[in-house]
């Protein structure tokens, strides 16, 4: 017994009281999605009202399209999180495995673009697409496809730094079995590569889902009309008024719409972890 | 290259060149309005335009609508080129910025149009002299005593404050004046001003006085004497924001509070009397200065590169600026309408009829040359919300702080003068 | 399956992927071209020759990996750096952001001054018999009607006009009406000045109105100056973006352009102490504020890691719980966290009796964006951790402890050492992430408290990223040439210590 107590009792305070910290927030916006009065008030910890109100203004206001937003959210991040990553991990690959000229540098360039301050490209990025929306508004300024380039290009260049910091962490022996076996960097790639680096290509691209499901900066800027939007836009718009901030709404929406990636990241945690190290060379 | 590449790299290419040349790129759709909006007036507009698609022949008109007032003025900043919209409708806040840039283009009213508003309102849409939009609706707020708990019209700043001080503990008052919409620095002008802040001052002739400010040291004691108690602490009459002012002033735990001309409806539903008044100045008679100012629609530089300035034009002023279109669009919007004509309508509530009184009796034009100056360091919206932080919640003193403020919005006023 | 990759059916595939997204592409290029895009057209070009290039040549294996990734990076990432750089070597801010051809057409078309009296008249726009356009002008009050071009003015007696009911002339001799839908097509005509009086002309200001206009302003393009025709006055280019005033260079003309002011902006910097002052406040912060973050989270989520790594009952479930916050959207996080530091109704006053205003003092503003940031950033690192962990061969440590060394020493003297090395390109990344962390900073505080009265644009919490928004796109005039050249110079700052820090902790050695 005391020795259970002294290995491990401190775990368990610990991680009971990590995990009050963590939900603390969250049991504030159920209670608050629960509640009639639309704002954000503690008044008790206890709830004093359970009512649906602001979850049945979401679904019947015939105003808010919020299963819309709910899909076009994603749509765009799954297509990103899966682009992101098959474009990126060709690149991380070739970043970890291949030797040529001007890796070191194209490595070093990589990590700095990402020191660069971005929010003053949002101007540039926009002043691009709008100018790609007069030839082309099929993926300019204003549409769902336009953004998800925006996003692809925006994430490159994270997800190779990203990528490549797991893929380095992959014991390199079996690809250079295969090379001393004749395989071409291609075929290594493609036999040996990815479907050892599947977990942490899993990983990345679940990461990269749940930015691009959290972004509204851009999106707010990019999707203007009304079926079009994200839910972080869409939902934004009930706090983000110029007169008046509804927290109801935009608390029972944001449960909703967090409850697609908490299923997922819950379903997939094993996997996530396992994938963050993916040191599964030894099975 | 080999010669197999080669024959592939042609295949590629004819085929990509065959899609191309079927494909010819779709030309702008001509004589289409594009209308900006937030995400409160787009749908208001879409309704309005959808039940009127004809107001001007031969054209149509499309609205989006933002999804925040933030993301509408943001978008308005950004866009270059002609990506923008024809028109936008919104407060007035970005006239001067916008006209600066020279994003905007001016609209002529006839002698006739103008004589249909308030002359002041103009200056909600003047740059340099020039009327960029035409006024749509009133904008402004207006206080209401909560009749459960005070039964009189208080007379002067004083009377709200004794009482506040008489009934805090008994009646579990959260506060005594608050301002439940429009913001601390739009909506809450009356509260400075009621106590002698004020951004400028006009003239008896609807003319800015641009030499006069206001004495910061009056102001200050003022402050001392109604909000501070003996420590210099915060007596709690009037909080330093208004996060929470609506639910307690619902709950019956604030007897005064300003409501906004487009909120009222709520409040009138809850069964509180629409008693408006202006906030009450220290001395019987006076008041609290409060924006009456007029959300506008404005017309930009693209409607004349998209072809359709005439019909923009039209729009604005045969439409957006007539009494039929206001009382057609106030129908769903439900502000108090710009257009004499369209307020002397019967559709005009009488809450929105008392509401509007309240300005006239104590409402100043909303200056943008003016409020959106920072030549002082910081320009009004930032700065009057500033001075009830530093005062209220940090503790600092009130004539120090307050005769800083005097400075500060003496010296925008005389700066912004030139973009009159 | 190697046959699936090496054989003929992969290359026709890889063919066929090739040739549609040439396809795509090369319409777009088209596209471009046409609407006179030609920097985004050059650019769709390259990007044909590149990826047809690499993939049907044996150039470069590497390249195979690297285009896709390439061109999106050259188009989203490098572009919009090249282009902020440009700017901030502009006087480019509120007033100056046109190009100087569009901002002199605006000057000349506000130049077009209304008459005294504000004249405006009842018109109907068509044409003369030998096709010009013209407008039917009917001064109601006088009775008097004319017909305008732009070229002559003929008066038309009363009794030959007809009228509507409202007393407008519709129709007069020498004078055909076009329909409102044949003039919609077209604004050609309201380009026109009608002849009015002597230097007067009516201008089209609606679609049965014309208004009394003197062109006051005139462009004369070989002296490149502006001429006031009505004062005389003249308005010469200033080299900064204005037409100024020749005598009085305060007085400018508006809208201004975007001049080139070469290092303008970068002297500011150095010499403007209202600049200088704040910036080096705010740098501070966000190094502190940044160092911080990823040493909080980093050490918690270790910690946990630590905790949670031997298999204690409900490890399952805390560790469902503790990743939720990473699994939230983090916009909904951060709101909900600023509505809890609310000072009256707030969760955090409450739940602690306090009556703190967290978001009006400097140092409780501090502490609660790096509280918020904890929450938001340790389960990040504990998942890192605890794989990291696994993976890291156990024998070393067996090995330690069998040689007496206890548990404190094992993982200071091996696991943390080790852990470090394998999670140090991490640890970089969360720290130049955090740098740039704009959201939480833009979210939670916007950057405040801010001391107003004193003038201050800099608040307390922001840091360099929103400090340059609030210039940028902030409330008071956006400077946009400062904020780039701002933007370079973080850029600059971080570079060389990231820089410095990764060839002194030798991480990019094992790059090379």
């Amino acid at each position: 017994m005391n020795n259970w107590v002294r290995e491990n009792l401190w775990r368990h305070v610990l991680a009971i009281a990590v995990c009050l910290f963590s939900l603390f927030p969250l049991y504030l916006v159920v209670l608050s999605s629960l509640s009639t009065n639309g704002s954000l008030h503690l008044t008790s910890f206890v709830p004093t009202e359970f009512s649906l109100k602001n979850f049945r203004f979401l679904f019947n206001s015939p105003k808010i399209p919020f299963m819309h937003w709910v899909q076009n959210s994603l749509v765009i991040a799954s297509t990103v999180a899966i682009c992101s990553v098959v474009i990126g991990a060709a690149s991380a690959f070739a970043f970890s495995r291949l030797k040529f000229k001007g890796k070191k540098f194209g490595i070093q360039l990589l990590l700095l673009v990402q020191m660069f301050p971005a929010i003053l490209a949002l101007s540039a990025v926009y002043v691009i697409m709008e100018r790609v929306y007069r030839f082309a508004p099929q993926i300019g300024l204003g549409s769902q496809a336009g953004l998800v380039l925006v996003y692809l290009g925006g994430s490159m260049g994270v997800n190779i730094w990203l990528l490549k910091g797991f893929v380095d962490s992959i014991p390199a022996e079996l690809d250079e079995a295969a090379k001393i076996d004749g395989a071409s960097a291609v075929q290594t790639y493609w036999l040996i590569f990815v479907p050892l680096a599947a977990p942490v290509l899993a990983v990345v691209s679940l990461l990269s889902f749940i930015g691009t499901f959290n972004e509204f900066i851009l999106a707010r800027l990019f999707l203007v009309e009304m079926d079009g939007r994200t839910v972080a836009v869409g939902l934004q718009q009930f706090i983000g008024g110029q007169y008046s901030q509804n927290w109801g709404p935009f608390a029972a929406g944001s449960i909703l719409a967090s409850i697609p990636i908490v299923v997922i990241f819950l379903s997939l945690q094993k996997y996530i972890v396992n994938g963050l190290t993916a040191g599964s060379v030894k099975g | 290259m080999n010669r197999k590449r080669l024959g592939l790299f042609g295949v590629i290419a004819s085929a990509a060149l065959a899609i191309t040349a079927t494909v010819v790129p779709a030309a702008h759709a001509a004589s289409e309005i594009l209308i900006w909006a937030d995400e409160t007036r787009g749908p208001h507009l879409t309704t309005l335009f959808a039940a009127n698609p004809n107001v001007i022949p031969g054209s149509t008109i499309k609205v989006v609508s933002f999804s925040s007032y933030d993301a509408l003025g943001d978008a308005l900043d950004k866009y270059t080129g002609s990506a923008g919209p024809d028109i936008f409708i919104g407060g007035n806040d970005w006239v001067t910025k916008l006209a600066k840039s020279g994003k905007l283009a001016p609209v002529t009213l006839t002698a006739s149009q103008k004589s249909k508003f308030a002359a002041t309102n103009f200056f909600d849409l003047t740059y340099k002299k020039k009327i960029y939009g035409v006024p749509v609706d009133i904008n402004n707020v207006a206080m209401v005593y909560n009749t459960k708990l005070v039964t009189t019209a208080p007379k002067t700043y004083g009377d709200m404050v004794d009482f506040y001080k008489a009934n805090k503990v008994s009646k579990g008052l959260k506060a005594g004046l608050c301002f439940t919409g429009g913001g601390m620095a739009w909506g809450g002008l009356s509260g400075l001003s009621a106590l002698g802040a004020d951004p400028y001052f006009m003239r008896a002739k609807g003319v800015p006085d641009v030499y006069k400010g206001f004495n910061g040291t009056t102001f200050g004691n003022n402050v001392k004497k109604y909000l501070l108690d003996a420590n210099g602490k915060s007596n709690g009459f009037f909080p330093a924001t208004d996060t929470g002012c609506a639910d307690n002033f619902k709950a019956g735990l604030v007897p005064y509070a300003t409501l906004g001309n487009w909120e009222w409806k709520k409040y009138a539903d809850l069964g509180f009397t629409m008693n408006f008044m202006p906030v009450p100045g220290v001395v019987a008679g006076t008041y609290g200065h409060m924006f009456g100012s007029v959300n506008g629609a404005f017309l930009t530089t693209n409607a004349e590169k998209h072809g359709v300035a005439v019909a923009a034009k039209s729009l604005l002023t045969g439409y957006f600026a007539s009494a039929a279109g206001q009382i057609a669009y106030e129908a769903i919007e439900l502000r108090p309408p710009a257009n004499l004509d369209a307020q002397a309508s019967a559709s005009v509530s009488e809450a929105q009829k008392n509401m509007a009184n309240a300005a006239t009796l104590a409402g100043i034009p909303q200056i943008g040359a003016f409020l959106g100056s920072n030549a002082g360091g910081a320009n009004y919206w930032d700065s009057s919300g500033g001075y009830w932080t530093a005062v209220l919640v940090q503790g600092k003193d009130a004539v120090v702080e307050g005769k800083k403020l005097a400075a500060m919005w003496k010296k925008n006023v005389a700066v912004g003068k030139a973009d009159l | 399956m190697s046959g699936f990759v090496r054989g003929n059916f992969a290359f026709m595939g890889k063919v066929a992927l090739l040739a549609i997204v040439t396809a795509i592409l090369a319409l777009l290029t088209e596209h471009a071209f046409v609407q006179k895009e030609y920097a985004i057209g050059s650019f769709l070009l390259f990007a044909i020759l590149a990826l047809n290039f690499t993939y049907l040549t044996k150039f470069s294996i590497p390249l195979k990996f690297f285009v896709p990734g390439i061109l999106f990076f050259i188009a989203f990432v490098i572009a919009p750096i090249i282009f902020t750089l440009s700017m901030s070597t502009y006087h480019y801010q509120t007033g100056n952001i046109l190009g100087k051809v569009e901002a002199t057409e605006q000057v000349v078309t506000l130049g077009a001054e209304p008459d005294a009296n504000g004249t405006t008249f009842d018109i109907n726009v068509g044409e003369t018999p030998s096709g010009d356009f013209a407008i039917l002008v009917s001064d109601i009050a006088n009775n008097k009607f004319f017909i305008s071009t732009k070229d002559a003015r003929t008066e038309v007696p009363a009794s030959s006009v007809t009228l509507d009911e409202n007393g407008v002339a519709t129709a007069a001799p020498g004078f055909t009406l076009i329909s409102a839908e044949t003039l919609s097509k077209s604004d050609d005509y309201s380009r026109i000045h009608y002849k009015y009086q002597d230097k007067f002309y009516i201008g089209i200001e609606g679609q049965n109105v014309g208004a009394v206009f003197q062109q006051s302003l005139t462009y004369d393009k070989a002296a490149g100056v502006i001429k006031n025709v009505v004062t005389g006055d003249t308005y010469k280019d200033n080299g900064r973006g204005n037409w100024a005033k020749v005598g009085a260079p305060d007085e400018m003309l508006t809208p201004g352009w975007r001049a080139p002011i070469w290092f303008e902006n970068y002297t500011k910097l150095v010499s403007d102490e209202k600049v200088r002052t704040p910036l080096i406040k705010v740098f501070i912060w966000t190094v502190v504020f940044a160092g911080m973050s990823v040493l909080t989270t980093f050490a918690l989520g270790l910690l946990l890691a630590m905790a949670l790594n031997r298999k204690i009952r409900g490890r399952r479930i805390y560790r469902s719980i503790l990743i939720l916050p990473y699994a939230m959207p983090s916009v909904m996080s951060i709101l909900i966290w600023a509505g809890m530091f609310d000072t009256e109704f707030g969760a955090i006053n409450n739940l602690l009796h306090t009556h703190i205003a967290w978001f009006t003092d400097a140092n409780f503003a501090r502490g609660a964006v790096l509280l918020v940031n904890l929450w938001l950033g340790f389960p990040y690192f504990y998942l890192i951790c605890s794989g990291s962990l696994q993976a890291i061969p156990t024998e070393l440590q067996e090995a330690a402890a069998i040689d007496g060394a206890n548990p404190r020493q094992i993982f200071r003297k091996i696991t943390l050492p080790l852990l470090l090395q394998i999670l140090s390109p991490l640890l970089i990344a969360s720290f130049a992430f955090n740098f740039n962390n704009f959201n939480l900073i833009y979210l939670l505080t916007g950057g405040g408290p801010r001391e107003t009265l004193d003038g201050q644009i800099a608040g307390a919490t922001d840091i360099l990223i929103s400090y340059t928004y609030q210039i940028a796109f902030g409330n008071n005039t956006q400077d946009f040439g400062l904020a780039s050249a701002i933007s370079v110079l973080i850029f600059v700052l971080v570079a060389s210590i990231s820089l410095y820090g990764l060839k002194k902790s030798k991480v990019m050695e094992t790059f090379g």
